[in-house]
């Protein structure tokens, strides 16, 4: 016994050397970065006087604050009435509706603004379409179309979190309320609705750290309204080699909100929280056939709305294009073409990173999940903490402390490929520990000692025994590893270098320079590559893919 | 198997859950730990196990030292409090996993588990998935698997707790059955007195951590030597009294509590208190005082609770301390009321005088 236990300890020792040299050491950096001045590199603050001192920084901050917040009251007021008309209402395809209804949360949120630009950018297809009419219809540029894609695509977190509470309160709950004398709105306000308001607070909270967090909508659509993450890159990337301190001062502020609103939902979102667990769930009513028609079409009207443009872009892919315009009806499969002929490499790229980035996320989660779960210690509040980090750190920032950190001295990675699957894994690997972590304790440790009871040693017990249960966890958490990482553009873009560019930098670039069809093209591949592991995982397993994100 | 356990601490930080525990289990006994949650039985079962290191003293099984044995080498068959069954295998995998681990020859395995099956009576469930027995066919199974494995000694840990209340009855007799038939060397913890009593040889009574005592039922039932075990094993008036006199002769102790003196058999007690445990079955109700009859007593009636074959007094006994009696086939007899007096009587050879 003994023995093993150094063996334990060994490993928790290896998991905590990773995640200091992959999330603490990096953001030390530029936490130290952003005390030097820029050009003498002695301890200054000149990095956050000048945030203080110019407008144009603390604009950004302001701009994100507010972006973030109209997009979340957007996000709860859209995901509270559909998550409500979908579990206690008779709403015709309601599991259709329900499945379509997660996906947007799922996909790359810079598709979602590429397929916006296709529709209501300046040589959009709605403005050309209205132009014909002589009609001039508002673009998406600017904070409204942000918060466009914003409300469209996070409100089914607040959809889901919602459902998820409204599926755990028991029918006595409001049975009680009425036959203690309350009206059917009394009811409704007096218990229902406090009781899911902490799901509604919590899934708020989430929409609110996605949004602040968020790179690829912003930088695609926001064009003069700047934010900080994008304010944080070009800081970054301009002046090459530039202003370290002043990205690293960026960071900070955006760290600190991050960070925030995680501690936020840690401590208290997570304590109001009711546990229940509900025997006879709340009875479905079915409404009169206006009322019912009224709310299938609110809920189908949303999701349609919210996958329309994915829709778009897949359509485009097989368009006949010219740069920025688009031949719609003409179709063509030039861009595919082009995408696998001329540049396949992003391609590959995209599918070798998240590959590799998984499988060491899988070992690394099933090793934290295990120390996590079943060696728990005076560190494993510790562990939880760090390995959960990343969740709380925007992809900008992340990519902004590895690259100023491993950029010279005795480990150069910058420029490698190798940080852009350090970068993706310590990312992800969250998921994984969250799925396979929540199996783990499910099973009791006795089924582990039953194992070693029957003689077979404690490494092939926990490969035998635990790891066979643990299975639909690991898988789910690899699924997901896998598709987010293929999505991921915020870290990558400030991480990547020439030969190593994926599919999302090239998407990126391509709408950059406006060739929306390659775009679309390598948009469609992402969107396939997310939608079909997902689909198959959904069909094996029956679980609800977007409950583990 | 002989267990033989000589000063046996386990510490958990400060606490220490099992304390200078000697212990001699025979060959083929049922033998039972029991005492209240956190007394130690299940980490004392656990170290048998080989699941935790004891801080100190030795365990031996046959004679041979087994502290440094690793748990997977012990050769002991351990039923859980949970069952601890592989939810993924099959009840017949599950049952295998000990077979295969020991790399007995895959016809062997078939006749090994197609007897043990039969003997815990699972027939016909060998392709079912845990997750869909009921909460009695998973203790079979349970069973069969540790049985299956031919231990050296079985470790049950609680098995019956989370099974309902008649069929906790009908699988203590079957267990004690199973165990009978194979003569294996038992060890078994539990919390519940009467299950203890029905299925062991011998018990070990357990206060937190240390021994309180060791005997067959019927010995730590009738000469308890502690007031916990007097208490824990069945229920118990507790009287303490002063020692009022002593006649070497008759072997009687006169004890005193106010103004009531009565008789008790006994050795000479060193003068001062004395503490008697009264189990409530040994007081006979009487009708009323007879002349030359010892040991009547008068009390008011507190409360009582009729239950069918009996009325359960609560009395004001000798100095006032309130006492159980039964009053067994209550209805040869008009029940006596609250505030009444019921007169009743304690045999002078009944009570018993605790040490502690």
């Amino acid at each position: 016994m003994r023995r093993l236990f150094t063996g334990w300890n060994l490993l928790l020792a290896l998991i905590f050397l990773i995640l200091f040299f992959a999330v603490v050491y990096p953001i030390l950096t530029i936490f130290t970065a952003s005390f030097l001045h820029p050009e003498t590199g002695a301890l200054s603050l000149k990095s956050y006087a000048a945030f203080f001192h110019y407008p144009y920084y603390q604009r950004c901050l302001r701009n994100s604050l507010f972006v973030s917040t109209v997009a979340t009251l957007l996000a709860v007021a859209i995901g509270v009435p559909f998550a409500f008309f979908l579990s206690r209402y008779h709403v015709p395809g309601k599991n259709l509706i329900k499945t379509l209804g997660t996906l947007p949360l799922i996909l790359p949120t810079f598709i979602g603004a590429e397929a916006w630009l296709i529709l209501l950018g300046r040589n959009g297809l709605f403005a050309k379409l209205f132009h014909q009419f002589g009609l001039e219809i508002p673009t998406v540029y600017g904070w409204k179309g942000i918060v466009l894609v914003f409300t469209l695509q996070f409100f089914p977190f607040v959809f889901l979190m919602v459902s998820a509470a409204i599926n755990a309160i028991d029918r006595s709950l409001e049975e009680a309320a009425t036959n203690l004398g309350a009206g059917r709105l009394r009811v409704f306000f007096t218990v229902t609705l406090p009781v899911v308001t902490p799901a509604i607070l919590s899934g708020a909270l989430v929409v609110f750290y996605l949004c602040i967090e968020n790179f690829g909508v912003p930088v695609l659509i926001g064009e003069d309204f700047r934010v900080l993450s994008v304010q944080a890159y070009n800081e970054f990337i301009s002046e090459m080699g530039g202003n370290p301190a002043m990205a690293g001062a960026l960071s900070m502020v955006l760290l600190v909100v991050t960070l925030a609103l995680t501690l936020l939902q840690k401590y208290w979102v997570e304590r109001k929280s009711y546990a229940m667990t509900s025997l006879n769930p709340l009875e479905v009513k079915r409404l009169g056939p206006l009322a019912t028609f009224l709310i299938w079409l609110f809920c189908a009207g949303i999701v349609f709305v919210a996958l329309f443009p994915f829709a778009v872009v897949m359509v485009s892919s097989v368009t006949k294009t010219q740069g920025p315009v688009m031949y719609f009806g003409q179709w063509s499969l030039d861009n595919f073409i082009r995408a696998f002929t001329i540049a396949p490499r992003p391609i590959v790229n995209s599918f070798f990173l998240a590959t590799t980035a998984t499988l060491i996320g899988i070992v690394f989660g099933i090793a934290v999940s295990y120390l996590l779960v079943r060696r728990r210690g005076a560190v494993s509040y510790l562990l939880d903490i760090l390995v959960m980090l990343p969740l709380a750190i925007a992809g900008t920032v992340q990519g902004i402390a590895l690259a100023a950190t491993y950029n010279k001295g005795f480990v150069v990675l910058t420029g490698t490929w190798m940080i852009l699957v350090l970068a993706y894994f310590i990312r992800k690997a969250p998921y994984s520990i969250k799925t396979t972590s929540a199996l783990l304790q499910q099973i009791d440790p006795s089924v582990e000692e039953a194992s070693i009871n029957l003689g077979v040693p404690p490494i092939r017990s926990f490969i035998r025994v635990v790891i066979p249960v643990m299975l639909p966890g690991i898988v789910a958490g690899a699924i997901i590893m896998w598709v987010t990482t293929l999505a991921e553009l915020s870290s990558t873009i400030v991480l990547y270098y020439g030969p190593w560019a994926t599919m999302t930098v090239e998407v990126f670039q391509r709408i950059g320079s406006g060739d929306f069809g390659p775009a679309s093209a390598y948009a469609t591949i992402l969107i396939l590559s997310v939608l079909i592991p997902l689909f198959i995982l959904n069909r094996v397993s029956g679980k609800d893919l977007a409950s583990s994100l | 198997m002989r267990v033989e356990l000589t000063g046996i601490t386990k510490r958990f930080g400060p606490l220490k859950a099992v304390d200078d525990v000697s212990l001699a289990i025979g060959e083929g006994a049922f033998f039972t730990l029991l005492g209240p949650s956190g007394c130690g039985k299940t980490t004392l079962l656990r170290t048998l196990a080989g699941f935790h290191t004891p801080d100190a003293g030795e365990i031996r099984f046959d004679g041979r030292l087994v502290n440094d044995v690793p748990p997977h080498r012990r050769q002991t068959g351990m039923v859980f409090q949970n069952y601890a069954l592989f939810p993924h295998l099959s009840v017949f995998d599950n049952i295998a996993y000990g077979l295969r681990a020991r790399k007995v020859p895959r016809r062997e395995i078939e006749a090994r588990i197609g007897e043990v099956i039969r003997s815990v009576q699972l027939e016909g469930l060998e392709d079912r998935a845990p997750s869909r027995l009921s909460g009695g066919q998973q203790q079979r199974v349970a069973l069969a698997r540790a049985l299956v494995i031919s231990p050296s000694i079985l470790l049950m840990d609680e098995p019956l707790s989370n099974l309902d209340a008649k069929l906790r009855v009908s699988m203590r007799e079957e267990i004690r059955r199973i165990q009978q038939g194979l003569k294996i060397t038992t060890v078994y913890v539990t919390h519940d007195q009467e299950e203890a009593m029905a299925v062991s040889d011998r018990i070990a009574i357990l206060n937190r951590g240390r021994l309180e005592q060791v005997g067959t039922p019927a010995e730590i039932y009738f000469r308890p030597e502690s007031r916990f075990a007097a208490e824990f094993m069945g229920s118990s008036n507790i009287l303490e009294m002063e020692v009022a006199g002593y006649d070497a002769g008759s072997a009687l102790i006169a004890a005193a509590a106010g103004a009531v003196r009565i008789l008790v058999r006994g050795d000479e007690p060193p003068a001062g208190r004395i503490v008697l445990s009264v189990r409530p079955e040994w007081i006979h109700v009487v009708p009323g005082p007879s002349p030359g009859e010892t040991n009547c007593l008068a009390g008011a009636v507190l409360g009582s609770t009729f239950l069918g074959s009996m009325v359960r007094y609560r009395v004001a006994g000798p100095g006032g301390t309130p006492i159980t009696i039964e009053a067994h086939d209550p209805g040869e007899r008009p029940p006596v009321g609250d505030g009444e007096t019921l007169w009743y009587r304690i045999p002078p050879e009944k009570p018993v005088v605790l040490g502690r």
